[in-house]
């Protein structure tokens, strides 16, 4: 029977951390059951190089070191994998307990559940429950697009990537060529920013909207990447949030409360209708429209030319 | 646990925990299986498959030197314990987890004063101890929005067990309803949400933090039924397959409404555009998103909803028909695609859409859609 693959990793692992010289890959197969039981050379190099790897991506740093016959042998020195000393009170630790518990993406829950195992081997305090330190807080951070894990790799390790990409308006997707910078989750959603190089300039993607597979290019990045990359901005400025106008309209009374929220004066005329200012950014004519007609938008002329033309196209239907 | 994330059994994920146990394992002597499951996050099943490999590592390359470790099943034992076990180092991935998971928490505006001071010190001697794994961690952000004064009504509510009185603003039928509510817990999911049991329609009912109107802490002491808590990882709002059908046709300016709206299917139409067949509890709730959608797509079933809609616009136009409505606005062709905004000034960017986009994201949709938590009044 094969043996488990996280028992030969663990092997691989301990051997690795035990050692105080380096061990040539001829040692580690005579001492490493499942590498004994390889079939060939070629499969024995090929797990081996893979087991490398995955144990790197844990976090161990493995060094490659040449001794005097040229013979590679490797090592994973106690001294440049131990955690450095942390102590942390029953408070901290309850709160990074109820932190490490956000994920629902597969990859960053085992990631912050590993991070919190690590320190629970070094002493972290555990007798707390989080989520009754924390009261009936239970935040989630969702992660349904499909494009995530592999831009976070990629913004991780600073590779190119090419995707396909359809605009909210656009019926077919179109190939984007990008340097990925960094992923913002705001409003429940994904979006990417970086360099688009077909374009030469930032852009912000959303992550829903790339179709099909994303895949990492070779190669350096071409534009300097930003201290401070604000996703967010972007994609309020977009979503209306940021308003440099503001639109005089009529409502009906009783009506349109998230418009009443949002007003910086509500004046009341007496005959069924109350005027109100509203912010006036991106996307306000068709939110207005939803009101049907109990909204009657008085200035400016653009806005309210907006409004009527969007409400004729369904009066026609 | 209720609202647990999903726990992938991979065998990176048993290496990286393995290595932990075996270090946690040299301190405690003799420790309960029960305790070290729940140290580790993890049930008593998959810590003993971890016990069952662990004797079978060694600790050097000459062989020979297996991990004796064992179990009883209640307490467990290493009877050659080794100095290899010491606490590792933290992965780039796992300061990644950790820490934009901390950072999100710790915005929270309804979190108490004193958690988010222990998170935040916690934060920062992570980030130390990371060293340059953390760095890479800034590459990733989430922000989670919720209503500060609100949050902390509800928070507090919940934890003196105590009855609310809300305003709530239901956008279907853009009315704002009073009703007494027994908070059971608090989800941010995007958005924040309370889950409580409703006194007025007797039933479970999510509100959003951000249309509660008004609210007042009661005397009264909250007594919500005992009710099993859903697993919201597959989403908040689940349509039910006994609501009505209904049928939108968009153009290629109305694809948004596939990436808000659950739904059973989207077929390609040849223009770009989409059929989308979805479920409301309460299509006359849709008359929203067909004035919204205007020339970029219709209601094609249920009719009734098409009509009302069509009754709406003519309605509204009928104000601007005055003497200071038709001039301005008569002017403009009906056919110029001056009316979306995707090449205004200042419009954002391509991950941008256009002014198609609802203004308050997802939920705000589904809610409006499927709010049959927010509905049966």
């Amino acid at each position: 029977m094969a043996i488990a693959k996280a028992e030969r990793l663990m092997n691989l692992a301990l051997c690795l951390l035990g050692t105080r010289r380096p061990l040539s890959k001829r040692e580690l197969r005579e001492s490493i059951e499942a590498y004994l039981e390889a079939s060939s050379d070629d499969s024995f190099n090929r797990m081996f190089e893979r087991d490398k790897d995955d144990l790197r991506e844990l976090g161990l740093v493995i060094e490659t070191v040449e001794n005097l016959d040229g013979e590679v042998g490797y090592l994973a020195r106690r001294d440049s994998n131990r955690l450095p000393p942390i102590t942390l009170d029953a408070e901290e630790a309850a709160a990074l307990g109820l932190a490490a518990k956000v994920w629902q993406q597969a990859r960053l829950a085992g990631a912050a559940s590993g991070a919190l195992q690590k320190l629970r081997a070094a002493g972290l305090p555990e007798d707390v429950d989080p989520y009754e330190a924390h009261g009936a807080l239970e935040p989630r951070i969702p992660v349904h697009e499909a494009a995530f894990e592999p831009l976070m790799l990629a913004c991780r390790d600073r590779r190119p990537v090419a995707f396909d990409y359809r605009k909210a308006t656009a019926a077919r997707p179109e190939p984007r060529l990008v340097e990925p910078w960094a992923l913002e989750c705001w409003r429940g959603h994904w979006y990417l920013a970086g360099w688009d190089r077909d374009r030469g300039a930032e852009r912000v993607f959303r992550l829903s909207r790339i179709t099909g597979k994303v895949r990492t290019r070779g190669g350096k990045y071409t534009a300097q990447v930003p201290d401070v990359v604000t996703v967010r901005e972007t994609v309020a400025s977009w979503a209306g949030d940021i308003a440099d106008r503001s639109a005089l309209i009529r409502l009906r009374s009783g009506s349109g409360y998230p418009l009443r929220a949002k007003a910086a004066s509500v004046r009341e005329l007496g005959d069924g209708w109350d005027e109100l200012e509203i912010p006036y950014g991106h996307g306000l004519d068709a939110w207005l429209v939803e009101f049907g007609p109990d909204v009657v938008v008085l200035e400016p002329a653009e806005l309210r030319a907006d409004v009527v033309d969007r409400l004729r196209a369904v009066a026609k239907g | 646990m209720a609202g647990k994330p999903a726990k992938p059994t991979n065998a990176l994920d048993q290496t990286r925990r393995m290595l932990s146990l075996v270090t946690y394992l040299r301190e405690r002597p003799g420790a309960r299986v029960e305790d070290v499951a729940r140290a580790f996050g993890i049930t008593e099943d998959e810590l003993i498959s971890d016990l069952d490999v662990l004797p079978l590592c060694g600790t050097s390359f000459r062989g020979g030197d297996l991990l004796d470790i064992d179990t009883d099943g209640d307490r467990i034992w290493w009877h050659n314990p080794d100095d290899v076990a010491e606490p590792l180092r933290i992965a780039a991935d796992e300061a990644t987890a950790l820490l934009v998971a901390a950072r999100a928490v710790s915005t929270l505006p309804g979190l108490r004063e004193g958690d988010r001071q222990a998170l935040l010190r916690a934060t920062a001697k992570v980030e130390a101890a990371s060293g340059e794994a953390a760095g890479a961690s800034a590459r990733l952000s989430v922000t989670f929005e919720s209503e500060g004064g609100v949050f902390a009504d509800v928070d507090r509510a919940i934890s003196e067990r105590r009855r609310l009185w809300i305003r709530y603003y239901s956008p279907s039928r853009d009315e704002l309803t009073e009703r007494e509510i027994d908070p059971i817990r608090l989800v941010s999911v995007g958005h924040t949400y309370v889950e409580a049991w409703c006194r007025r329609s007797e039933a479970r009912r999510t509100f959003r933090l951000d249309r509660v109107a008004e609210i007042k802490i009661l005397d009264e002491a909250s007594a919500p039924p005992e009710v099993e808590l859903r697993d919201l990882s597959e989403g908040l709002v689940q349509p039910a397959a006994e609501d009505p059908e209904v049928v939108v046709e968009v153009g290629p300016g109305g694809r948004w409404v596939a990436e808000y709206y659950p739904h059973d299917s989207a077929e390609e139409l040849p223009d770009g555009g989409l059929r989308i067949t979805l479920r409301a509890p309460d299509p006359a709730s849709l008359r929203r998103l067909a004035l919204r959608l205007g020339r970029e797509g219709r209601i094609v079933s249920p009719v009734e909803v098409a009509d009302s809609a069509r009754q709406a616009a003519r309605e509204a136009l009928a104000a601007y028909d005055g003497p200071q409505g038709a001039g301005d606005a008569g002017d403009r062709p009906q056919d110029v695609p001056g009316t979306t905004r995707d090449g205004a000034p200042g419009a954002p960017l391509d991950g941008g859409g256009g002014a198609q986009r609802p203004d308050d994201g997802p939920h705000g949709v589904h809610d409006g859609l499927y709010g049959r938590q927010e509905q049966g009044l």
